[in-house]
């Protein structure tokens, strides 16, 4: 496999990711291309091109967050009932990326790896530090979340109606 | 499994096992449940996948003069391929027509987001440009708010017609020597001028963007 291919199918995916940790186009931009020059730079010692995918994102990662100053967290910061309720304005279209905009990061990047980057929660858990059960306890609080932002009358109603 | 363990599992996120594909099969609730997830997952992936910016692919271009010259040669053309010849899109379109679409694609749900002007300030701001009662004869006005584009504050109008959503930019301090056009990414744009400035026009259907093209000329 050479480097240009892995790019030309991954490489959206990369800006999106990218796009998710830092809530920020330009930034997501000079993400992605820093992440590429070094990934570029390792990718002769790549001997498995099984996890390239998985290294790339990584790679992406650990870019955002030495461009940030410090290092990847490990570990919720924010709790999710701090989220406040998007108003009645947006349309439909609108109204998940405005709800995916109010996750805190530590709950939208492993959606992201998961919907994006079509990980198991085994993997993403791997590329996050934590464990398996944690990563499954993000995703499942994250979709909770989005479904009470996106359709916060139907979920009421479906909560108050089964138990 | 029970009913807890078969939601707990599905809002997770993990393809569905053959443990929930039994329990889905007996259990009407759950396979409710599993339908309406569904479609919510259609819309997560359509919230994540931000478009990828035309821009990126001619920043790329750039950095081809830099040291880097082989790496970002070898990306940019990657980039191209993978964006679905967005850089050849930049090419063929209106530069202010093509900036209106990118602003709906990467900018428009973070407008709305920090908030509508009050209607009294929004009809005190468009009047000497895109008077808001001629605004509200084309459509219904859902949102108006100024905002940062091309250099200067123009004003961020959502507007449902019957065909759907349509975004204007009303742009006061704009003027326009020629109407401009683009389509990018399934969006269609016109920019036309006005007695004073320039308003954009942006929606999924050209006609539509045509016809409000023309309403709101008629009306100003």
């Amino acid at each position: 496999m050479r480097f240009e291919d892995l790019v030309r199918r991954h490489g959206a995916d990369l800006y999106r990711y990218a796009f998710w940790l830092a809530r920020d186009r330009q930034q997501a931009e000079d993400v992605v291309q820093e992440a590429l020059l070094r990934a570029w730079g390792g990718f002769a010692r790549l001997r498995d091109p099984a996890v390239a995918k998985g290294w790339m994102f990584s790679i992406v990662r650990n870019e955002f967050y030495r461009m940030k100053g410090r290092a990847a967290p490990l570990a919720d910061v924010v709790s999710l009932d701090e989220i406040a309720a998007p108003r009645d304005e947006g349309m439909a279209a609108l109204e998940m990326r405005d709800a995916l905009m109010s996750l805190p990061a530590s709950y939208a990047e492993p959606l992201a790896l998961q919907v994006l980057g079509g990980f198991t929660c085994a993997e993403i858990a791997a590329m996050l530090g934590t464990t398996e059960g944690a990563t499954m306890t993000r995703l499942t609080r994250a979709r909770q979340a989005l479904k009470r932002l996106v359709a916060p009358e139907s979920a009421a109603e479906r909560k108050g109606g089964r138990s | 499994m029970n009913c807890l363990d078969y939601r707990r599992l599905l809002l997770a996120g993990e393809g569905e096992s053959r443990e929930m594909q039994a329990h889905r099969a007996q259990c009407s609730a759950c396979a409710q449940l599993a339908r309406e997830h569904e479609q919510f997952e259609a819309g997560l992936r359509q919230g994540l996948e931000v478009p990828v910016p035309p821009a990126f692919e001619a920043a790329l271009s750039d950095g081809m003069r830099s040291r880097r010259r082989r790496f970002l040669a070898a990306a940019a053309v990657a980039l191209v391929a993978a964006g679905g010849g967005s850089f050849l899109a930049l090419r063929r379109n209106d530069p202010l027509a093509l900036a209106c679409i990118q602003f709906v694609m990467m900018e428009e749900a973070k407008s709305i987001m920090m908030g509508a002007m009050p209607r009294e300030e929004a009809r005190a701001a468009l009047a000497g440009t895109l008077p808001l009662e001629s605004i509200e004869r084309v459509g219904q006005v859902r949102h108006v708010g100024p905002c940062p584009f091309n250099g200067q504050t123009a004003y961020h109008v959502v507007l449902a017609v019957p065909q759907g959503k349509v975004t204007l930019l009303v742009m006061p301090d704009s003027g326009l020597a020629s109407r401009q056009t683009a389509s990018y990414e399934g969006l269609h744009a016109a920019v036309i001028s006005l007695g004073r400035g320039s308003v954009g026009i942006v929606g999924a259907e050209g006609r539509v963007v045509e016809s409000v093209a023309g309403a709101l000329r008629a009306r100003t």
